[in-house]
Order: C-alpha cells, then sequence, then structure tokens
C-alpha cells in the first residue's frame, strides 16, 4: 500500500535538540496564575480551563503544537498513516518512564485512548469516536485502526486535549474516582508534589525527564487569588510571572502593558479558539423565523463591540467558522456578518419580512439571557438590548448563576435567545459540529446544539465533511455547511475572542506552543 | 454548691440546650439551601464543557442526590450525629478534613481581628470617654466613623496600594511565600507578615464599632448612682475609671463581640477575597456556586456551633466581670 507523505521522523531530534541548543537558565520558582481553583487535577476526565492550566506540566501527550500549527513529537517521535487514512501508526519515544519510574509503553497508549479518553473524557468519545482498536506489535509502536478516515484527530494529541496517563494505576479501577485523580503521575517536566487547597498547587522538575537538559525550571507554582484587583497587584509587584485567560482582566492588561518589565501576548489560544455567539431558540419563542435572525446579525456592531468592551482584543466574526480556520482552508466569509452593523439593512430585512413596528417602533419583545462569566458579557448584553432596540426588537436581560443559567438553557430550553462563548478548537468537527448536529440535540448536556435547530441536508454535509481525507473536497463541504448556516443562523457569531497573556518579561521559553498557558513549559525560564 | 461546680451544671445544661438549636439549623439550611436551582453535578458537567446525560446520572447516584430530598436529609443528619460532615464531590475530600484545613487560616484571621478589634476600641472608647469633648475625643469619633463607613474591599485594595505595591513592606496576597516554601521559624515569620494587612482590614470596621459602643457604654456608667458613691467614700479617679465603671462598661462590647463571632466568618468573606486568604468564608462563597451543599451545610454546621459555644463563654465571662450575676 503507498503511504501518505507524512511521515515526521526527523523533526523530533532536530527540534528539540535545536531549542535545547539555544538554551535558558536552569534554576528557579515560576509561580503564575490558576483562576479559579480547579475543582480536580484529572485532566482525563474533566476538560475544566484550570486543570488544563496545571495537568499539561505533569501529563504528556503524544504531540504538541506549536504556533503555527505544525505537530511537535513529544511522546511520539512520528506518525505514518496510510493511504485510504484508516490506519495509523505511531513510533513511541523511548526510554521515557513515568514519575514513579515504570516505563512508558504502547500498552499505555491503548489503554489511555481506548479505556479513559473514549470513555470519560469529554471530548475523547468524539475525537477518537473513530478509532475501532489499537494495536501494539512492539512496545514502542501503536497502531490506531480507524472505521473511517479521521483527519480532525490528528489537531487533538496534545497534553491537554489527550493526556497520556499510567496504566498500571488506573487498570481494574474506577477510572473517575481512582487515587491519581489528586495524585497524578505522568511523564511530564514537571512532578506533582503538593496541593494545598485554597492557595497553590505545587509542581517541582522532573530530574529524570527524557529530554536530557530539560526543564529549566527547579519548580512551578499555581496560584489561586479570587479578587482580579488583588490578582493585577500580583503581577504588578512580581510575586506572579503569568497569567493567562483573562486571569488579568483587559482593563487592567492595557495598563500593565505600558510597564516595562511586563507584556501581553494574545498568542497560545490558537487550538482553542474561542468564539463569542448568540445561540438562538429556534423551536419556541420570538427567534423562530431566521429572517429575524438574519437581522439581528446584520444590525450588530461587531467592530464596536470588540474595541469597547474587550478594548481591542478580538476578530470580527464572518462565518460560522473561525478565521482561525484559514490554517486549514476551512473558512469562508458569509455574508450577513457586516463588521460595522448595518441597520438600515436589518431593519429592511425585518419589514420584508411582515414585523411592522407599533406606536413605540417595538416589533417584537423578548428576553435575552447572558452568559454569567463576568462584567464584559453583561456589557455586551447592554450594548445589544441598545442596538436591537434600533431595529424595533425590545430586550430585557436576564442575568443568573452558573448552574441556574446552564438548566435554563441546557436542561429546560427555556430561553429565546441567549449570549455565550464556545471554544471552536483545533479543527471544527471537534467543536462546531456540537452546535448544529441533529445528533446533538442532547437535553441535558451542556454546550451542545441547544438551539435545536435540525436540517437533515446540514446534517449529511457535517458527516462527510467530517471524514473526508481530500483537502479540496472537504473545503468545498465546509464552504457548502458555513452557507447554509449564515442564511439560517441558528447561532449568530459575533467575535473571535482573543484572551490575553499577561506576562512578566523575564519569564521566557514559554511561548513557542500553540497550547499557550495549556502548554508543558518544560522550555520556559527566568532571565533575571 | 460552690461556684464553680455550679458552672459546670451551667455549662452542661447550656450544651445540651444548644443542641436541638443545632439541629433545627441544620434541617433549615438544608432545606434552603436545596431551593436554588441546579446541582453541583450541573456545575461540574458545565466547567467540563460537554458531557453526557448518563454520565451526569452515573455522578448523582454516585453523591446521592438521585435520591428524594427527605431521605437525603436523613442520610445527612445520620452522618452529623456520627461527626462525619459526608464528602464534597467538588474537593473530592472528607467535608471534615477540609473544613478542618481551612479553619485554622480563618481561626487565625479571626482571633487575631478579635483582638487587634475588642482591645483597640476598648482602649480608644475609654480614651474617648475620658477626655470627652477635647480635640482627643474629637479625633477618635472622627476615625471611627470614617472607617466604619469605608467599604472593606476599597480599604483592602488600598492596603495592597500602598503598603505592598509603594513601600514593598508587606505581600499582596496569600498566606505563605509560594517561591520559598520555609519552614520552622521562617515560616511562622512569613505567615505573620502575611497575616497583617488583612488583619488590619477586617478589624478596622469592628474597631470602629467597638469603639463607640465602649465610649457610649462608659458615658452611661459615669453617670449612675454608685459613681456618685463612690466619690463620696472618697475614691480617686482613677480607682472609680478603672476598677469600677470600666468593668460594667465592658459588659454590652463582649456581648457585641460574641455575637460578631459568627459574623466574622462570613465578614471575612471579602478580606479572603481581596488577600486570597485560604479560610472559611471564601471556601462557603465558592462552594455556594458549585452548589456543594456538603461542604455548604459543613461550613454553616460549625459556624452556628462556634456562635452556641461563644455566647456561652461570654455569658460565663459576664459573672466575673459582674459578680452581682449569677449562672443558674
Amino acid at each position: 500500500m503507498k503511504k501518505l507523505l507524512t511521515t515526521i521522523l526527523v523533526a523530533g531530534s532536530c527540534l528539540l535538540g535545536g531549542a535545547a541548543a539555544q538554551a535558558g537558565k536552569s534554576g528557579g520558582t515560576l509561580s503564575f496564575l490558576v483562576q479559579p481553583e480547579p475543582p480536580t487535577l484529572a485532566s482525563y476526565v474533566s476538560t475544566s480551563g484550570p486543570i488544563g492550566l496545571v495537568m499539561p506540566k505533569v501529563y504528556e501527550g503524544l504531540f504538541d503544537y506549536d504556533n503555527d500549527g505544525t505537530m511537535v513529537p513529544i511522546l511520539a517521535e512520528s506518525y505514518d498513516m496510510s493511504a485510504d487514512g484508516k490506519t495509523v501508526t505511531f513510533k513511541l519515544r523511548k526510554g521515557v518512564k513515568w514519575h514513579d519510574g515504570k516505563p512508558f509503553t504502547s500498552a499505555d497508549v491503548k489503554f489511555t485512548v481506548m479505556d479513559v479518553l473514549k470513555k470519560v473524557h469529554p471530548r475523547g468519545p468524539n475525537s477518537f469516536r473513530e478509532v475501532s482498536s489499537i494495536d501494539t506489535p512492539d512496545a514502542h509502536t501503536a497502531v490506531f485502526n480507524l472505521k473511517k478516515p479521521a483527519p480532525y484527530m490528528m489537531r487533538s494529541f496534545s497534553a491537554y486535549e489527550s493526556p497520556m496517563v499510567p496504566k498500571h494505576l488506573l487498570e481494574g479501577k474506577d477510572i473517575k474516582d481512582a487515587p491519581l485523580k489528586n495524585k497524578p503521575v505522568g511523564t511530564g517536566p514537571f512532578k506533582f508534589v503538593e496541593w494545598k487547597k485554597g492557595q497553590y498547587i505545587r509542581l517541582d522538575k522532573n530530574k529524570d525527564y527524557w529530554q536530557e537538559g530539560l526543564p529549566y525550571l527547579d519548580r512551578i507554582v499555581g496560584r489561586f487569588i479570587p479578587d482580579a484587583s488583588t490578582r493585577t497587584a500580583a503581577m504588578e509587584n512580581g510575586e506572579v510571572l503569568y497569567a493567562a485567560y483573562n486571569a488579568i482582566p483587559n482593563i487592567d492588561a492595557v495598563r500593565l502593558k505600558d510597564r516595562k518589565d511586563i507584556d501581553v501576548t494574545t498568542d497560545g489560544y490558537s487550538m482553542i479558539n474561542p468564539m463569542a455567539l448568540i445561540e438562538f431558540n429556534t423551536k419556541e419563542g420570538a427567534f423562530v423565523d431566521p429572517a429575524i435572525r438574519r437581522a439581528i446579525s446584520t444590525a450588530i456592531d461587531r467592530r464596536f463591540m470588540i474595541d469597547t468592551i474587550f478594548f481591542g482584543y478580538g476578530k470580527p466574526a464572518t462565518s460560522a467558522l473561525s478565521s482561525n480556520f484559514k490554517a486549514t482552508n476551512l473558512h469562508a466569509s458569509m455574508p450577513n456578518y457586516p463588521e460595522k452593523g448595518d441597520k438600515a439593512a436589518a431593519n429592511a430585512i425585518l419589514d420584508k419580512a411582515g414585523y411592522k413596528k407599533d406606536g413605540n417602533g417595538v416589533r417584537l419583545k423578548a428576553v435575552l439571557d447572558i452568559i454569567p462569566y463576568g462584567e464584559d458579557w453583561r456589557r455586551a448584553g447592554e450594548y445589544l438590548k441598545q442596538a436591537m432596540g434600533d431595529i424595533g426588537i425590545q430586550l430585557e436581560l436576564r442575568y443568573e448563576d452558573v448552574p441556574t443559567w446552564l438548566k435554563r438553557v441546557y436542561h429546560r430550553y427555556d430561553f429565546e435567545m441567549n449570549v455565550n462563548y464556545f471554544y471552536q478548537l483545533p479543527d471544527p468537527v471537534l467543536g462546531v459540529h456540537r452546535h448544529y448536529g441533529t445528533d446533538q440535540i442532547r437535553k441535558g448536556t451542556h454546550f451542545v446544539n441547544s438551539s435545536r435547530y435540525s436540517n437533515p441536508k446540514l446534517d449529511a454535509l457535517l458527516d462527510s465533511g467530517a471524514g473526508e481525507p481530500d483537502a479540496a473536497k472537504r473545503t468545498a463541504k465546509y464552504k457548502e455547511i458555513q452557507q447554509i448556516l449564515a442564511e439560517d443562523m441558528p447561532v449568530v457569531n459575533l467575535f473571535e475572542l482573543e484572551f490575553l497573556v499577561v506576562y512578566n518579561t523575564k519569564l521566557k521559553g514559554v511561548y513557542g506552543s500553540a497550547m499557550g498557558a495549556y502548554g508543558s513549559f518544560r522550555e520556559g525560564y527566568l532571565d533575571d | 454548691m460552690s461556684k464553680s461546680s455550679k458552672i459546670f451544671k451551667y455549662v452542661g445544661k447550656r450544651l445540651l440546650q444548644g443542641v436541638p438549636i443545632i439541629i433545627a439549623i441544620v434541617v433549615i439550611n438544608f432545606f434552603l439551601l436545596n431551593l436554588a436551582e441546579g446541582d453541583a453535578v450541573d456545575v461540574l458537567a458545565g466547567e467540563a464543557g460537554s458531557a453526557t446525560p448518563e454520565y451526569m446520572e452515573q455522578l448523582r447516584k454516585r453523591f446521592g442526590l438521585d435520591q428524594p430530598l427527605p431521605v437525603q436529609l436523613m442520610v445527612y443528619l445520620k452522618n452529623v450525629l456520627t461527626l462525619d460532615l459526608g464528602y464534597s464531590f467538588r474537593h473530592e475530600m472528607p467535608v471534615n478534613a477540609l473544613i478542618f484545613d481551612r479553619f485554622a487560616a480563618t481561626g487565625l484571621l479571626m482571633t487575631s481581628t478579635i483582638i487587634l478589634a475588642v482591645g483597640f476600641g476598648i482602649l480608644l472608647g475609654l480614651l474617648a470617654a475620658m477626655r470627652l469633648n477635647t480635640w482627643k475625643d474629637n479625633v477618635i469619633t472622627i476615625f471611627a466613623l470614617i472607617t466604619y463607613a469605608t467599604p472593606l474591599f476599597w480599604v483592602g485594595l488600598m492596603m495592597i496600594v500602598v503598603f505592598s505595591l509603594n513601600l514593598g513592606w508587606f505581600p499582596t496576597s496569600g498566606m505563605t511565600n509560594v517561591a520559598a516554601f520555609y519552614e520552622g521559624w521562617d515560616y511562622v515569620v512569613d505567615v505573620s507578615r502575611h497575616l497583617v494587612l488583612p488583619t488590619i482590614t477586617l478589624s478596622l470596621f469592628y474597631l470602629a464599632l467597638y469603639t463607640r459602643m465602649m465610649r457610649a457604654s462608659m458615658l452611661e456608667q459615669y453617670g449612675q448612682d454608685y459613681v456618685v458613691t463612690a466619690r463620696a467614700k472618697g475614691l480617686t479617679e482613677r480607682r472609680i475609671t478603672y476598677v469600677h465603671v470600666l468593668r460594667n462598661a465592658l459588659l454590652p462590647v463582649v456581648t457585641m463581640a460574641g455575637v460578631q463571632v459568627g459574623a466574622l466568618i462570613g465578614g471575612s468573606v471579602i478580606v479572603e477575597s481581596v488577600f486570597a486568604w485560604p479560610g472559611l468564608g471564601m471556601l462557603a462563597f465558592e462552594s455556594l456556586f458549585a452548589r456543594d451543599l456538603n461542604l455548604l451545610l459543613g461550613i454553616f454546621l460549625l459556624s452556628s456551633m462556634l456562635v452556641v459555644a461563644v455566647n456561652l463563654i461570654v455569658d460565663i465571662i459576664y459573672c466575673f466581670l459582674d459578680p452581682r450575676i449569677e449562672v443558674s
């Protein structure tokens, strides 16, 4: 069988060797902000944000991804995909040991994917859904057998998305409840030492790390500081050196970046791909008619929202897919997504659809629910209320606490219009399909198709687009998907959020991974 | 019957009376908290991004949340009676261990705050009353009013700006220096340094209260007949103030301090949050949003026990301050 040219044998030693040669200084403690405190440390069970900040330093994935999206070999040295895309063979790194001294082998990979990620991970069943079995001809080879080609699977091997976990500590136990969950044993550059509830998590250097000379840091401490102003003060005082996922609010970040010792970057989120959006109830309430949803999308001044509420950090959405998918040629700009908003056009759409204004200029009334994740979203809601008022849609805002809001939107479908944000992740199959597929109308499951939008034509396209191994054909299919969605708009995308990393400039070497704060920090060092 | 055996009997009786009160508090809290929509499983699943309904059902079963409410309550009460406060599914730890761990931090902050607030409050109130209507009295009164009226979080943040960022005397937040991990005496010194700003911030509010109260109470006592009698007996002003008036004036202040111990756990949420102090207030606050009811109930139980205990201690202090008051 002719093999596809996907082998990246050499990259391993070269890339890493090169990086290590540039070399940072050894020693020192990095303390960084973890906000909020994680519920557990089982990154193989939960993808919760704060777990992602800590655990990729302890557990590793088969690959990492650099800022250009190139795969960087970590626990796998290379992979090889068969021509039909249905067999993927991984060559695993030799001489890797778990923190308890046991060797890392292909049995661990098989166990992790088949018994852990495919079963208990929130997104694993999706990422690895085509994997029917894994063969382990020797201790350093793992062969993934797929039912259908799954090109997107290759984007989900990072330590955050698919951490490799020790079979010998989980096998035969209740995986969600095994002691490993709060006493992690990985292969990564840092070992777990202590979790002091309400204060910090401490990780110390793994002296037996497989990569000679790494990591540079002696210790990493993740600190929990509940108050945003105090987090900013701790950053200013040099008590913490790194803060991601808006632990430092934008309003403070723009002030801090003027300091000599503090800088700000938007890198490190491209695999996460957060998108701000409005979900509509397409089954009942005010927004059943797609024309109204198109009018709303047309009326919104996305540029204004980004500049005024998010201090310029963000990109206006131009389709159902994030522009970060341009890297894989899946994104196409669509109509009904004006950057500045066109209220005249929106009014025209509504007039044409027959929604008359009453004496007060009101066409219809509705309630707008707002994601309870902070002040910024509340302000976004206030803007929307005003902008929609201009086209005759009178909104009332509703802001509840997290459990109440989740129940309302994803359990009871008791909403009309909901401001939210979704992670689109490194491939639409992983992050976008869950929004629109009929099979994703799953009452009681959070962050899936709450619009209850169902379109058999779209379902067929999503299904065939997912496994399409030919890049050009895949592009065409996703273009058609985006066209249908720009017409029906069960969800109106607002803008691509640009989260910030605020960091002290003496911390170096942690900015090269596309995983950003969810990376391993193995090449991080302090340069005073 | 001797006084001490009387006191023992009294303590025993009061403790017995406390039991039904505490059980009633537990039951009321249990139903109140269950009125809130959503449960711990919803929050956990929501944070995880997405989870299947089967998984959530499984979690509910494991947490015992699939049982009807009265059954859950009976199970909880049974556990409480065996001093087992249950399991926090959020933290994946027994509630006892969690609370015990955090109580040390809260206890430290509370004790230092009470000592500072009551101590200085009594001192300032005394001073103000003795120098009635002089500039000293005015300064103390104005100081008390301003500190009472200033929001706690603002005071905390200003403390950080002045003493951490500008002067660099104290760390901004936390309980220990996480870059160092001190041991032995260095650890004690380190914790004390971290304790200074939160203690001052939290005491300021209560300090004002006690100052005002002490001043009023002193003035009231000065007007009593026994003071006239004492003067007529030819006692010095000093002796009248420190032996007779002060002891009587302390009673309302001590009562107030006793009542406020319970409030301190709750009132410290803001200070704990601003200074990232790992205490119970913060834990209670977080567990409310995580719908971690076991943990929340445990904290409430502890604070209700604390209030009962402190009120008892206050009543006993009464009889030492004022020998006319007898326990019965």
